[in-house]
């Protein structure tokens, strides 16, 4: 039967594996497949730390630097490592997932349940099933970490160690929903388990946090190194009851830490044993896994069924009605009802009076923060982490904020039967993603503001007027960045629907992953040649006017010159795509 | 009320209609028939705007559709086989967002029957999501009927309907012809056309095969005999084939 079994599995792969192949028959899973394929060769062939491969036997100052890390580490690395899978298997127990203990497909279900095969072996093959993700997994984390050259070990040792922690975290996974499963048969309902599940994790907090109290290491005083700071963290977490649960991760984790071959081969039989015990407890849980599994596997397909719809929403909880973001009045602007209404899809988090809140938080939490912690640490702190994210939210966001036209394209039949044009549609469509990343460049901005501002007033020429006009003209500037941005994927969207389409497939392989990075460099390469003109304007505009009407009216004016290039940009851009828009019939765009 | 002049659509190298001319007046149901392939949904589709004709013009209440597509949309209503909803958006605020697009002023009220004449009234403060398949189709149709449109082009308009949402539809359409709609539907059920449409266009291949009300078809392809029912004329005009 299980010859049977695997015969399913292996074919299966086959097939899947042809028809990916197959499909680089066509130019745009070639291309992304070779775009794939050059960013994984960069990522694995990088080293760690990025500027070459430190050598030991090189003699250099750095090697032997690197080798006092590497003595240091690893025995952090094996208790942060066991800390990370206790809370895992916390986690497990307390917030398990929807997935039954045993996942099958529609097809699996309606093949194998009715046939004569026993619950064991439907277990076997769920496990053996598994088997294939895990290995697979176990062979790409070792090659994003191979450049971890302070690990020591071998390849074939790393690959083993990680097939061994991801099988036991799979096997716990699995018999933790199972036991769940037979707590839930015997009629114990969510909240009686969570508090007994909570309870016992009291007792174990206060069990642990009482000889870590007592016996707490000192930290180190003045100028110290993050090693010593984890080696202290660690020495803290390593204590008492809490050593005693750390140990069966330390165990785990042994193998794949393993310096050398001979004490991989005596971490191994420990770890060996704790897989053995997983594997004994999952086979041996009476549990009626079938209700669950079909209800899972219906639950997929209607998710798969979704996707293939066109709704791209990932998880499965339902949706629920949302209060209104402002009154829809009528008559009035059409584009709004489209905002509105893109914004009551999104989380009730994008809510102006959350943004405000955030407004004030900032203005009161930012000038406290530098007051108490001492000026210039902080302050560099604050600037440069809200800078980062104001720049990764300017070039990324569009990317992840798609409440617009992406997301409604399945409904471009509807859309395109209402009397407007395609430019008020687009216009209306984009405005919910132009909100969300506009409040938080503002709010990054405030906050990179507050955090100069100690900086600030000890120059001279950045008057406070400069400051607020400066200001205040970025802050003008913002919402039409982010809408030039934006009008940058939906023009991919509606240039390349096919390609677009192929892109938003869940999952799918090294191809997909090209496409979709080849979409993300044409935006930062669209982005900086649209800009490169409103640059160079703006600032000839300032270098040329300062001396005449002096900075902060340079500065103004250099501000209108950019906003009237991207209006006009934007204006180009809308009424271009809107004409697109209203020609675009998907259904042909989509035809294979 | 709807006027189709030479009206063709082109994909590439492959015409999937060709040279298409029909009138549709206030208070006639045409249906729309054809084996698979046969250019309806192309058809359709140029009719209600979604994507523009390679040639031909067609006028919506007398205005020209690809010269003034805004205004000639106010007065169409398109009704897809399969419900588009907002995932989002409960059911009174499809017809609130519905009434903004639109410019429905009086909204609220027209919202309100419709809602309580497609027997959703209750169901007003939920999601897509929550409803059924059937309920799914009557807040689209409610959306579509919000503007008081005196064109509507359904296609395919009984797809995944029970019985008695089949006879409610069947109902709905006659009613708003009867009221002064001109009305477009597709469909391969040739029983819904028998009951509902005054006037049957049958394509083939892009091309019209047969044009007129349900007598002048039966006339003209019943050769005299009596009793011959639609599907049997189907079969006759189209040579029992889709090429």
């Amino acid at each position: 039967m299980l010859g049977a079994l695997l015969y399913l599995r292996l074919t299966s792969l086959k097939n899947l594996l042809l028809s990916r192949l197959r499909r680089l028959r066509q130019p745009k899973y070639l291309l992304g497949a070779a775009v794939g394929a050059a960013y994984f060769y960069f990522i694995f062939s990088r080293p760690f730390g990025g500027s070459g491969r430190p050598s030991i036997s090189s003699g250099s100052a750095t090697a032997a630097s690197f080798t006092l890390l590497s003595a240091e580490l690893l025995p952090l690395l094996s208790v942060f490592g066991a800390f990370a899978l206790v809370l895992i298997a916390l986690f497990t127990w307390l917030v398990p997932s929807e997935k039954p203990g045993l996942t099958f497909s529609e097809a699996e279900v309606a093949f194998l349940f009715p046939a004569p095969i026993s619950r064991r072996r439907l277990i076997h093959f769920r496990l053996l099933g598994a088997q294939l993700h895990i290995l697979l997994s176990a062979i790409f984390f070792t090659l994003l970490s191979r450049g971890w050259s302070f690990l020591g070990g071998h390849v074939l040792t790393h690959i083993v160690g990680w097939w061994l922690v991801l099988t036991v975290v799979n096997l716990h996974f699995t018999g933790a929903a199972l036991t769940l499963n037979r707590i839930f048969d015997a009629g114990i309902s969510v909240w009686r388990r969570r508090l007994v599940i909570l309870g016992g994790l009291a007792v174990l907090v206060v069990a642990a946090a009482i000889p870590i109290w007592q016996n707490a290491p000192a930290f180190p005083t003045g100028n110290f190194g993050p090693g010593a700071f984890f080696s202290a963290i660690a020495r803290t977490i390593d204590t008492g009851l809490l050593s005693w649960l750390l140990y069966p991760g330390k165990l785990l984790l042994a193998p794949f830490l393993a310096a050398d071959i001979r004490t991989f081969f005596f971490a191994l039989g420990p770890a060996a044993l704790l897989l053995a015990v997983h594997y004994f407890w999952v086979l041996r849980l009476e549990v009626s896994f079938e209700e669950a599994s079909v209800a899972h596997a219906e639950k997929r397909a209607a998710r798969v069924g979704r996707f293939q719809a066109g709704d791209y929403r990932l998880g499965s909880a339902p949706v629920k009605a949302r209060r209104e973001p402002f009154p829809l009045r009528v008559p009035g602007r059409p584009e709004l009802a489209f905002l509105w209404k893109n914004l009551l899809g999104t989380r009730a988090l994008f809510h102006w009076r959350v943004w405000a809140g955030c407004a004030v938080a900032i203005m009161i939490g930012v000038p406290w923060i530098i007051r108490a912690g001492g000026e210039a640490p902080f302050a560099a702190i604050i600037a440069t982490v809200a800078a980062v994210f104001a720049i990764y939210t300017l070039l990324l966001g569009p990317q992840l904020a798609r409440q617009d036209l992406r997301s409604d394209l399945p409904n471009s039949d509807i859309l395109k039967t209402y009397p407007l044009t395609g430019w008020q549609i687009l216009l209306g469509q984009l405005l919910t993603p132009i909100a969300i990343l506009t409040g938080l460049l503002w709010l990054s901005l405030l906050a990179v503001m507050l955090a100069l501002a100690p900086r600030a007033e000890t120059v001279s020429w950045l008057t406070p007027g400069f400051r607020l006009t400066a200001g205040l003209c970025a802050a003008a500037v913002i919402p039409a960045l982010c809408t030039l941005q934006l009008l940058i994927p939906n023009a991919a969207a509606l240039l390349f629907p096919a390609w677009f389409q192929s892109t938003r497939t869940r999952g799918g392989g090294i191809e997909l992953m090209g496409q979709r990075l080849i979409f993300v460099i044409g935006q930062l390469f669209v982005i900086l040649i649209s800009l490169l003109p409103v640059v160079l304007s703006c600032a000839l505009v300032i270098f040329a006017s300062q001396w005449l009407i002096g900075p902060t009216a340079a500065v103004v004016l250099a501000t209108l010159l950019a906003l009237a290039i991207l209006a006009a940009k934007i204006a180009v851009g809308l009424w271009w795509l809107g004409e697109r828009f209203e020609k675009l019939d998907l259904a042909t765009e989509l035809r294979p | 009320m709807i006027e189709v002049s030479a009206l063709s659509k082109r994909y590439g190298d492959f015409t999937a209609v060709r040279d298409l001319s029909f009138t549709v007046q206030p208070g006639e149901v045409l249906g729309l028939v054809g084996p698979n392939g046969a250019g309806k949904t192309s058809t359709l589709r140029s009719l209600a705007g979604i994507i523009p004709p390679s040639g031909g013009t067609v006028r919506i209440g007398g205005i020209d559709l690809a010269a003034e597509p805004v205004a000639a949309k106010r007065l169409l209503a398109f009704f897809p086989d399969e419900p588009r909803l907002f995932d989002y958006l409960t059911v009174r605020q499809h017809l609130n967002f519905v009434a903004r697009i639109y410019g429905v002023a009086d909204h609220a009220a027209l919202a309100q029957s419709l809602l309580e004449e497609l027997e959703i009234a209750e169901k007003a403060d939920q999601l897509p999501g929550e409803l059924s398949r059937g309920m799914k189709q009557k807040l689209a149709i409610a959306c579509g009927l919000l503007h008081s449109p005196r064109v509507m082009f359904f296609d395919e308009p009984l797809t995944g309907l029970d019985p008695l949402g089949i006879r409610r539809m069947k109902d709905s359409i006659l009613r708003r012809a009867r009221d002064g709609a001109a009305i477009v539907l597709s469909s391969h059920l040739l029983h819904l056309l028998e009951e509902v449409c005054s006037h049957v266009l049958i394509l083939k291949k892009g091309e019209k095969i047969a044009h007129g009300s349900l007598a002048e078809i039966s006339a003209q392809f019943a050769h005299g005999e009596t009793g011959v029912s639609l599907e049997e004329i189907f079969i006759r005009a189209t040579g029992g084939s889709e090429n």
